[in-house]
C-alpha cells in the first residue's frame, strides 16, 4: 500500500518529485558552501596549533584595511569594463560584417566558433608563448614596428601586463558576442529597414536608430552572461601572470584562491570569496531588474 | 544589404581578413605542435618555413608516424598525457550524463506544471550560475578532504555536474517550452500519466535540444580549470590543469604543450559543429532562440 501511494505521488502532477534531485544537489553544492564560507569568515587557521580558531570580526576588519583587496577590486572592475566594451564593440562590428548570405560566410562563422571550445587555461598558455619577449610572435611584431621596448616584456611589466591578459580574453570571447549578435540581426524584421531606405537614411542612422534599439534585448542578455564570467576571471591570470608583476593583475578570484591555498589563510580566503559572490549577485540582479531580462 | 559588386567584394575580403586574424593564434599554436625545439625558439618566429615533426605527439600521446603507418606505444615520462586525456573524457562524459538527466526531469516540471514560487525557483537556479567557482571550491575542498573525494572521478563528476546544472535546466526548459502543451493535455485526456507523457512523447520530441545541452555541458566540463585545479592533486588530472606541468625549471616544453592543446580542441570543435543550430540558445542559457 505504501509503495503504491509513493508510486502514485511520483507520477502525479506534483512538481516535488521532479525537482527533488535538482534541489538536493543545488543545496549540497551551493547553499552548504555559502553557509560554510560565512562560518569560515569568522575563523582562521592557526598553523601553530594546526586548527581553526574563532577570530570574530578580524577577517572583515582586515579586509577593510587591506590595500591589496581594494587594488584587486579595482583591477577586477577594470578588466570587466575593458573586456566588455571591446567584446561588445568588436562583436557588433564583426557581426554586421558577417551578416550576409554570400559565398563562404557560413564557413567563416564556423571558424569563429573554434575559439569558444579551447580551455581558457590553454588559451592563456598560447598567449604566454606569443607574448614571450624573445620568440613570441606578438612581441616580435610590436617590437619591429617600434610599439614595444624589447627590455619591457609585456607580461612582466606592470603597465602592460593587464593588457597582455586582456588580449587573450578578448580574442577568445569576441566570437561569443559575434554569434549572439548574428542570431539577433538575422531575426530582425525587414520592414523598418525598407521604410528607412525609402526615406533615404544613411547606414549609420539606420544602425543607430533601428538596429541598436531593436537589438537592445539581445545586447542585454549578452552583457549579462558574459559579464558574470568576466567578473569571476581566474584562468587567464592564474596561468599567464599569477597576479604579477607586483599586484598589477590580481583579480578577486585569484586573490581569494591564493589566500586559501597558497598562504593557508582559510578564513581570509573565505571572506574574500564571499565578497566576490555578493558583488556579482548584487550587480547581476540589479542589471536583470533594470534591463528587464527574462528567463 | 545588396550593394554594388565592388562593395560586396570589399565586404567579402574584409570578412576573410578579420576571421584570419582570429584564426591565426590557432594556426600558430598548431604549428608549434609540429615544430622542433629550435624552430620554436627562432627569432623572428617561423610561421611557415619549418620542418614538421611528429615528436611532440609521440612524447605526449605515444603516437608515432613511421614507415609502417601509425603506431601507438603507451609511453612513460612526465609528459605522457594519454591517461590525462582519458581522465578528462571520463569526467566530462559522466558529469554530462548526470547533469542532463537531473536537468531534463526538473525542466519538464518547470515548463509544464503550475505551482507557487515557480518563477522565483527559476530565479534561484539562475543565481546559482552566478556563484564564483572560488566560493564553491574552497568549502568543497574541505568537504572532499573529509569524505576522501579529492582525486576521485566521483568528486569531479559531481562538481562539474553541479556547475552545468543551471545552464542545463534553463536550456532544457526553453526547449520544452517550444513543444505545445496541447500535446500533453490531449494525452492526459486519453488517460496517460505525467511520467508516460514525459517519457513517450515529450522526451523524443526534445531530442535535438537534449543533444545540444549535452554538448555544451561536455565542453564546459572539458575546459573547466578552477575546480579541477583545486580538487585534484596527483593521481587524477584534467587536460587544462596538466598544461601547466610543461613549465619546468629548465624551461617550458612548448612543443609538447601545443601538441596536447591542439589535439584537445578537435573533439570539442566537432561536437559544437554538430549542434550549431542551437548554439546561440545554449550560450545564452536558453533566453535567445535562433
Amino acid at each position: 500500500m505504501r509503495v503504491a501511494q509513493a508510486r502514485r505521488f511520483v507520477i502525479s502532477d506534483h512538481p516535488l518529485p521532479w525537482l527533488l534531485p535538482l534541489v538536493a544537489i543545488l543545496l549540497v553544492f551551493t547553499v552548504y558552501p555559502l553557509i560554510y564560507n560565512i562560518w569560515l569568515s569568522f575563523h582562521e587557521f592557526v598553523p601553530r596549533r594546526r586548527a581553526l580558531e574563532f577570530v570574530g570580526m578580524e577577517n572583515w576588519v582586515q579586509l577593510w584595511n587591506d590595500t591589496r583587496f581594494w587594488q584587486s577590486l579595482v583591477i577586477t572592475f577594470t578588466y570587466f569594463a575593458i573586456a566588455l566594451v571591446f567584446e561588445l564593440v568588436l562583436g557588433m562590428a564583426i557581426a554586421l560584417l558577417l551578416d550576409s548570405d554570400g559565398f563562404g560566410f557560413g564557413f567563416l562563422r564556423g571558424v569563429l566558433t573554434m575559439t569558444l571550445v579551447i580551455p581558457p587555461a590553454i588559451v592563456g598558455m598560447m598567449y604566454l608563448l606569443m607574448e614571450d619577449p624573445q620568440f613570441g610572435v606578438i612581441s616580435y611584431l610590436l617590437q619591429s614596428i617600434g610599439l614595444l621596448n624589447p627590455n619591457n616584456p609585456i607580461l612582466a611589466t606592470a603597465s602592460t601586463a593587464l593588457a597582455g591578459v586582456l588580449v587573450a580574453e578578448i580574442w577568445q570571447w569576441t566570437p561569443f558576442m559575434v554569434l549572439i549578435f548574428l542570431a539577433g540581426l538575422r531575426a530582425l524584421p525587414p520592414e523598418p529597414y525598407e521604410a528607412a531606405m525609402i526615406d533615404g537614411a544613411s547606414s549609420f542612422q539606420i544602425f543607430r536608430r533601428i538596429t541598436l534599439p531593436m537589438m537592445s534585448k539581445v545586447i542585454a542578455i549578452a552583457v549579462l552572461v558574459r559579464g558574470i564570467d568576466l567578473f569571476r576571471v581566474f584562468d587567464y591570470v592564474f596561468v599567464m601572470t599569477s597576479g604579477g608583476p607586483g599586484a598589477s593583475t590580481y583579480s578577486l578570484s585569484l586573490y581569494a584562491w591564493q589566500q586559501t591555498f597558497s598562504f593557508v589563510k582559510w578564513g581570509y580566503g573565505a571572506t574574500l570569496s564571499l565578497v566576490t559572490l555578493v558583488i556579482i549577485l548584487v550587480i547581476a540582479n540589479l542589471f536583470i531588474r533594470i534591463a528587464k531580462v527574462k528567463w | 544589404m545588396n550593394g554594388s559588386f565592388s562593395t560586396r567584394m570589399l565586404r567579402t575580403i574584409a570578412a576573410w581578413v578579420v576571421v584570419a586574424v582570429f584564426f591565426f593564434p590557432i594556426y600558430y599554436w598548431t604549428s608549434v605542435a609540429f615544430k622542433h625545439g629550435n624552430d620554436i625558439f627562432n627569432r623572428p618566429p617561423k610561421l611557415f618555413a619549418f620542418t614538421p615533426t611528429f615528436d611532440n605527439f609521440q612524447k605526449v600521446f605515444g603516437i608515432s608516424l613511421g614507415s609502417g603507418g601509425i603506431t601507438v606505444t603507451p609511453g612513460g615520462g612526465n609528459f605522457y598525457m594519454a591517461p590525462r586525456v582519458w581522465d578528462s573524457i571520463v569526467i566530462a562524459t559522466l558529469s554530462t550524463v548526470l547533469a542532463v538527466a537531473i536537468a531534463t526531469v526538473a525542466a519538464y516540471a518547470l515548463s509544464r506544471m503550475n505551482f507557487r514560487g515557480r518563477h522565483s525557483f527559476v530565479g534561484w537556479v539562475l543565481s546559482t550560475r552566478m556563484m564564483p567557482p572560488v566560493a564553491v571550491a574552497v568549502p568543497m575542498f574541505f568537504i572532499y578532504k573529509n569524505f576522501g573525494l579529492i582525486d576521485t572521478y566521483t568528486g569531479m563528476v559531481l562538481i562539474h555536474a553541479l556547475m552545468n546544472l543551471p545552464l542545463a535546466v534553463l536550456l532544457m526548459k526553453s526547449f520544452f517550452d517550444d513543444i505545445p502543451s496541447e500535446i500533453d493535455e490531449s494525452a492526459i485526456v486519453d488517460g496517460a500519466s505525467r511520467f508516460m507523457i514525459f517519457r513517450r512523447i515529450v522526451l523524443p520530441m526534445a531530442k535535438g535540444g537534449i543533444a545540444a545541452t549535452a554538448v555544451l555541458c561536455f565542453i564546459f566540463s572539458w575546459t573547466e580549470f578552477l575546480f579541477a585545479l583545486t580538487l585534484t592533486t596527483t593521481s587524477l588530472k584534467t587536460v587544462p590543469v596538466v598544461s601547466s606541468t610543461f613549465v619546468t625549471s629548465i624551461g617550458t616544453a612548448w612543443g609538447n604543450m601545443a601538441a596536447l592543446g591542439a589535439a584537445s580542441i578537435i573533439p570539442a570543435f566537432i561536437f559544437i559543429l554538430l549542434v550549431q543550430k542551437h548554439l546561440v540558445r545554449g550560450l545564452t542559457m536558453g533566453s535567445l532562440k535562433q
